[in-house]
């Protein structure tokens, strides 16, 4: 599953850290995240999304790639 | 549990206690191994210090050190437990399997483990929601005789 997470977050000019500090998460989740590794909860991806001024479905593709379990 | 601590005490407390209660065991033990309680207490204190230290840390392990680790932490804790439950359940068996085949005397500990096992693996079925079928609405009940499932 693609996401937008990456693309969003640099054109607010936000660092990683800075992203995970406001969504109440680890640096990691959300390097986790931006790659695809990781596949967040539905509440985390709310967070997410209404972070960015998005909706989940705008924010997370679910028809490119296949989807982790 | 320990919630009035604060989150990176808490771990390292409870390995320490966890510590101390096996140096007091051996204390309790007495004989010519009590001595085995001062590298236990010096370990113990050596591993807290280290959990500490840790728990400071902006890595996976040091978020779980430091129990405050998110979603994804928790859920990779989650996980390797699980798989460490599974294989003390496989090694049980096999241990429980060779033990009433050479008829040792050492056979019950490697039950009890497999059945403590077994029994929380049920527990945790019955408390994560292995029971909440429910009853279907009206619409779900609608679309079931609809669309019968054929087995």
């Amino acid at each position: 599953m693609r996401n937008r997470v990456k693309e969003q977050r640099t054109q607010r000019g936000l660092s990683q850290a800075e992203l995970a500090a406001a969504l109440g998460v680890s640096r990691q989740t959300v390097i986790s995240i931006e790659s695809g590794r990781y596949l967040p909860s539905l509440p985390l991806a709310f967070t997410i999304a209404r972070f960015f001024d998005l909706t989940v479905d705008k924010m997370f593709d679910p028809d490119d790639g296949e989807a982790d379990a | 549990m320990m919630t009035f601590l604060p989150p990176r005490l808490r771990k390292p407390t409870m390995f320490t206690l966890a510590g101390l209660l096996f140096a007091g065991a051996w204390l309790v033990h007495g004989g010519p191994l009590w001595w085995v309680s001062i590298p236990a207490v010096i370990g113990t204190a050596a591993s807290a210090a280290r959990l500490y230290r840790l728990g400071g840390t902006d890595t996976d392990e040091g978020a779980r050190a430091g129990s405050r680790a998110d979603e994804r932490q928790q859920l990779v804790s989650m996980r390797s437990r699980a798989l460490a439950c599974n294989l003390a359940a496989i090694t049980s068996f096999i241990g429980l399997t060779v033990a009433i085949a050479l008829r040792a005397p050492w056979w019950w500990p490697f039950l009890i483990t497999l059945l403590i096992t077994g029994y929380g693996y049920l527990f945790g079925l019955g408390t994560y929601g292995v029971a909440e079928e429910g009853t279907p609405d009206d619409a779900d009940a609608s679309s079931q005789t609809q669309f019968p499932v054929s087995s």
